[in-house]
């Protein structure tokens, strides 16, 4: 199987944070982030430019041929929203495991307790999975869940609905029920950066409609998520995602990982993933 | 039996009972294996692979609640014979029986823990009436501190002397021991920390 890794776009820095030069690893490469009188130069180590893209507060770069142009997020652009640049955390597992845990519900009661879930409100009722043929993508709908404190703006439990969509392989997007506007969603994202197959930085995103939080406020409630996420994610054995099945055991709450494994594999996505059950 | 670095084990010592308290579960590594020892609400002992079948998180992360393991992860139930008993996203499901921890022979005997990782032969180690004093850390492996007491093939060092001592090796890797040391009773357990200190810097330094 041809490995399509390296023809996808990677979130690589914080626009507005990248004045400062940044040296980091992409697929295990060492690559400098700069900014002169052009605008924002990425590069390899050789010296050889890497081609760019500004979108959703990053910097984007890719090591291969993308023959796509970086996905889009209209839902984010329409006004009155706040876009948080959360910051990022590195985290020691695959890029696969980051995203994988991004799109699981089940572990909220007993990871993010009383915050994002409490027991006994611990079931996960079916919920539509599906990979979107044409755009080629994976989204999960009618997503419900029991959430103690929703948002930082969320004053006691609702059941709280969400969408998850995963465009590329390291990035999904959240959708979710929006307390201040019920008509409208709540935009979360993870865009993950593979600094090795078992070694990533993450950079969290987010869309919100929230007049009552300051913008620290925001970004603390998300790292605080996030943290606790990363004493699982760096706990897990093998660090690597594995994408064939019977090495790990899914159930019907875990139809969003199953569907996003089978889509990897159909893609021909292996770095950070294990294609042979150890 | 198990082969380790070149020394025939049948029994592994895992760590001193009294330090894996009733309602608690621990990380030992054997070999480079990694497993989760923990000890239910009625005080039996366990010896499981440290992994979770669900997710591949380590189950020493996770916590007892009376005579279940849970993973920390989505709260994964696991009863004394490994198998998944609850699944909380699924409360109303009777989890298939092939949704399992790997689980090893696991054996309290006076003061010690032993584990079996292959097939049981021979009965579990005694150290006798001796007094549990503590584990530490030595960075040599099983088949150099054997061969230092010349006891080559033996889980337990018995070496009397003095302090009547007793080791029991747990290989942790190719290089390193995790050594759980038993003194004759009666024994100042402050005394014999400091000559068992003593000891790993000679086995250390040879």
């Amino acid at each position: 199987m041809s490995d399509s890794s390296k023809d996808h776009w990677y979130p690589v820095g914080l626009l507005s944070d990248i004045y400062t030069p940044r040296q980091t690893l992409l697929f295990g490469q060492e690559i400098s982030l700069t900014h002169d009188d052009t605008g924002f130069v990425v590069k390899k180590s050789s010296g050889a430019s890497l081609p760019t893209i500004e979108r959703f507060g990053h910097l984007w770069t890719s090591l291969g041929q993308p023959d796509h142009d970086l996905f889009v997020i209209p839902e984010a652009n329409t006004p009155g929203r706040h876009l948080v640049d959360v910051g990022s955390v590195k985290v020691k597992c695959s890029p696969l495991r980051a995203v994988e845990n991004f799109l699981d519900i089940a572990h909220f009661p007993f990871i993010h307790t009383d915050i994002l879930g409490a027991e006994p409100h611990t079931e996960v009722d079916r919920y539509k999975v599906e990979i979107r043929e044409g755009v080629d993508e994976v989204w999960a709908t009618k997503v419900k869940f029991f959430q103690p404190q929703a948002a930082k703006s969320a004053e006691g439990g609702i059941i709280t609905e969400y969408m998850y969509r995963v465009p590329a392989p390291t990035c999904a997007v959240l959708y979710k029920t929006c307390p201040p506007r019920p008509k409208e969603w709540d935009i979360i994202t993870l865009f993950v950066q593979p600094l090795t197959e078992e070694w990533c930085e993450v950079w969290p995103w987010m869309a919100l409609y929230d007049d009552d939080s300051t913008m620290a406020e925001m970004v603390s409630f998300q790292q605080l998520i996030f943290m606790q996420d990363r004493s699982i994610l760096e706990n897990q054995i093998p660090l690597k995602l594995p994408l064939d099945p019977g090495m790990e055991t899914p159930t019907q709450a875990d139809m969003t990982s199953v569907a996003y494994r089978r889509w990897l594999k159909r893609i021909g996505y292996s770095y950070g993933a294990q294609m042979v059950a150890a | 039996m198990t082969r380790l670095w070149g020394i025939v084990l049948n029994w592994i010592a895992v760590g001193l009972a009294e330090d894996i308290p009733v309602g608690t579960v621990v990380p030992r590594r054997v070999d480079g294996l990694d497993l989760a020892i923990w000890r239910s609400g009625l005080g039996r002992f366990h010896a499981w692979d440290d992994r979770c079948p669900h997710r591949g998180m380590r189950l020493s992360h996770g916590f007892v609640r009376g005579e279940v393991l849970a993973c920390i992860y989505h709260g994964w139930q696991y009863d004394l014979d490994g198998a998944c008993d609850y699944i909380p996203a699924h409360p109303d499901l009777t989890p298939p029986k092939t949704i399992c921890a790997n689980t090893y022979v696991c054996e309290p005997r006076n003061q010690a823990l032993w584990v079996a990782l292959g097939t049981v032969n021979g009965d579990v180690p005694d150290i006798g009436d001796r007094i549990p004093i503590r584990s530490l850390d030595i960075s040599c492996g099983a088949p150099a501190i054997a061969r230092y007491f010349d006891h080559p093939q033996d889980p337990l060092i018995v070496l009397n002397g003095k302090y009547d001592l007793a080791i029991a090796l747990q290989p942790s890797t190719s290089r390193s021991c995790f050594a759980h040391v038993f003194a004759g009773a009666g024994q100042d357990k402050k005394i014999v920390s400091r000559y068992v200190e003593k000891l790993r810097d000679e086995l250390e330094a040879a």
